[in-house]
């Protein structure tokens, strides 16, 4: 259909209203709260950097910073190990359609549950007398139970399980996309099934694996119910940072907090479609 | 008679014949555990609601329904799902409603700046969620409109905006322009085209677009928890206090009943769009 200017215009207006005065704005109100301090229990409406100079000189931001964007790469590292070989595995052993499709289905199923089910879920298998560590002694891998909950390891598990589905599918689409000839070509010329996945198939496929790391870390970077839940006090994520300069008021800090979590984000975002750049197009 | 035409093949052949076998094995037992890991949270869930004791330990004593039993005594859950519900309604439609004309004029349109626009319009996918929950608890408080579900509804609606315009542009690409352009040339109106032409065709879209933006809002916790205050709770909120003060399986009941919900409502789009767009979610 032909638009004219107008039609483009009323057809647009909506949207951008909706996202000028409910996403623009808020996200203006709250960040311009970066330049006052909190003091003595009140937000002081003066234009200052002391709130970055004070976020910036103290070593628990840095503690919190790294804590986050460790999280987030170990996760982001797992989730691509476990879903590489689960979306090549769907696509290349897998023949009927119908299997396929519930395989994959199956696969997306738990984004369609709460975060918080989902949580819940893994706070339950990882209590010391829950199905992991039953498992495992009854194996005899482990004579004492492991302690998975309210540290690291609980909160790696089980974002590492929220963001497995972005991981697989990202991957597993690009892979369909692949051109079955280039690694039969491949074969026929006496290359291994090794040298066919290591010179053909993973090169192409690494698109996918870069979008499925841009996803995975952003949101992990972001993730608050998990850290929350399993992490105890322990794992101190920026998130969590957010969170709680929010409820005692210091919405100076909280805003530079969330500004530095943004910053995170946007620089991953910045740098990993760098690198989609210069990857070969399937 | 078999015999010789295994003698054909060279141990070499052999080998490697052995090799992909071994391979094929390799590779289900990944797919086939891979689906298990991430099934596994939300079967465990299924089971301890069964359970008869209140503490977490595998496998359970024994069996009981006495959860779903003090469940339905604590009426804030019943009104947390009812309200969550309307809200992802609401805001599912207002999504919708912007969401259907953006996306038309981001398929259709010809301007410039169309790529910034659309960078724009789903940036908030990328936004953290608790930043936009701060941000939404400052402005909303700043206009004086706390409490209810009105706050919830327009922030929600922004949140699953960029899920409705990528689907329902993404079904756009691929519809036939010349049946619009008939419609015009015969001398209907922008509207009508839209309307009885463009829609109709995108029906199947629209409805996977509005039960993943329901889902998305459904969802919502970080960009949600300012913007309650108990009276107006969500229920993965209610639930997140819940788990923050009790852990025992009555949220486990909770939560069976909601994956019971999420599948009837995987069943409704498969049989809506017989599984079409489905399929267009997992291209092959």
């Amino acid at each position: 259909m032909k638009l004219s200017g107008t039609a483009v215009l009323g057809l647009l207006a909506p949207g951008l209203a909706a996202m000028a005065v409910l996403y623009v704005v808020p996200l203006g109100v709250y960040f311009v709260n970066s330049f006052h301090v909190f003091r003595d229990g009140r937000i002081l409406p003066v234009w200052t950097f002391q709130t970055y100079l004070d976020y910036f000189t103290d070593p628990f931001s840095y503690k919190v910073i790294a804590e986050s964007v460790r999280l987030s790469l170990v996760v982001t590292g797992l989730a691509l190990a476990i879903g590489y070989p689960v979306a090549y595995a769907l696509q290349t052993r897998v023949r009927a359609t119908g299997t396929r499709a519930l395989l994959a289905l199956l696969l997306f199923s738990p984004l369609l549950v709460s975060v918080v089910v989902r949580t819940y879920g893994w706070l339950i298998l990882l209590a010391s007398q829950g199905l992991v560590n039953t498992a495992l002694r009854a194996v005899g891998v482990i004579d004492e139970p492991l302690s998975l909950l309210f540290n690291t390891r609980g909160v790696v598990i089980s974002l590492t399980h929220i963001m497995l589905p972005f991981a697989i599918f990202p991957i597993y689409s690009v892979m369909g996309r692949l051109d079955r000839d280039l690694k039969d070509a491949a074969t026929d010329l006496g290359a291994g099934w090794w040298e066919a996945f290591r010179h053909v198939t993973l090169p192409l496929t690494m698109p996918g694996v870069v979008a499925g790391a841009l996803i995975c870390f952003t949101l992990a970077l972001s993730a608050f119910v998990t850290p929350r839940l399993l992490g105890g006090g322990r794992v101190q994520v920026l998130p969590r940072m957010v969170y709680n300069n929010t409820v005692e008021i210091n919405w100076p800090a909280g805003a530079v907090s969330g500004l530095v979590l943004l910053a995170l984000s946007m620089a991953a975002v910045w740098a990993l479609n760098a690198v989609l750049r210069r990857l070969p197009s399937v | 008679m078999t015999a010789p035409a295994v003698q054909v093949r060279s141990p070499v052949a052999v080998q490697e014949a052995r090799a992909a076998a071994v391979r094929d094995a390799v590779l289900r037992t990944t797919l086939l555990l891979g689906v298990g890991f991430v099934l596994l949270p939300l079967a465990i869930v299924v089971v301890y609601s069964f359970s008869s004791v209140p503490y977490g330990v595998f496998p359970p004593p024994g069996l009981s329904l006495r959860w779903y039993g003090h469940l339905l005594g604590l009426p804030a859950f019943r009104a947390a799902f009812a309200r969550s519900a309307v809200i992802a309604l609401l805001a599912t439609g207002l999504a919708l409603g912007i969401g259907v004309l953006g996306a038309l004029a981001l398929v259709r349109g010809r301007f410039r700046g169309k790529e910034l626009l659309r960078g724009f319009l789903l940036s908030p996918i990328v936004m953290p969620k608790i930043v936009l929950g701060v941000g939404w608890f400052i402005f909303f408080a700043r206009l004086g409109l706390q409490g209810g579900i009105l706050p919830l509804v327009l922030a929600h609606s922004i949140v699953v905006l960029p899920f409705v315009i990528t689907i329902v542009a993404a079904n756009l690409v691929g519809l036939d322009v010349a049946l619009e352009e008939a419609a015009q040339d015969l001398g209907a109106s922008t509207p009508t085209v839209l309307w009885r032409i463009v829609l109709p065709q995108i029906r199947a879209g629209v409805l996977t677009a509005g039960v993943l933006a329901f889902i998305v809002s459904f969802d919502q916790v970080e960009s949600s928890i300012f913007l309650t205050r108990g009276e107006n709770n969500t229920l993965p909120i209610e639930m997140f206090l819940y788990m923050e003060k009790w852990q025992d399986p009555t949220i486990a009941a909770l939560s069976t009943l909601l994956i019971v919900f999420a599948a009837a409502l995987v069943g409704v789009v498969l049989l809506a769009g017989r599984g079409a767009d489905v399929r267009r979610l997992f291209p092959r």
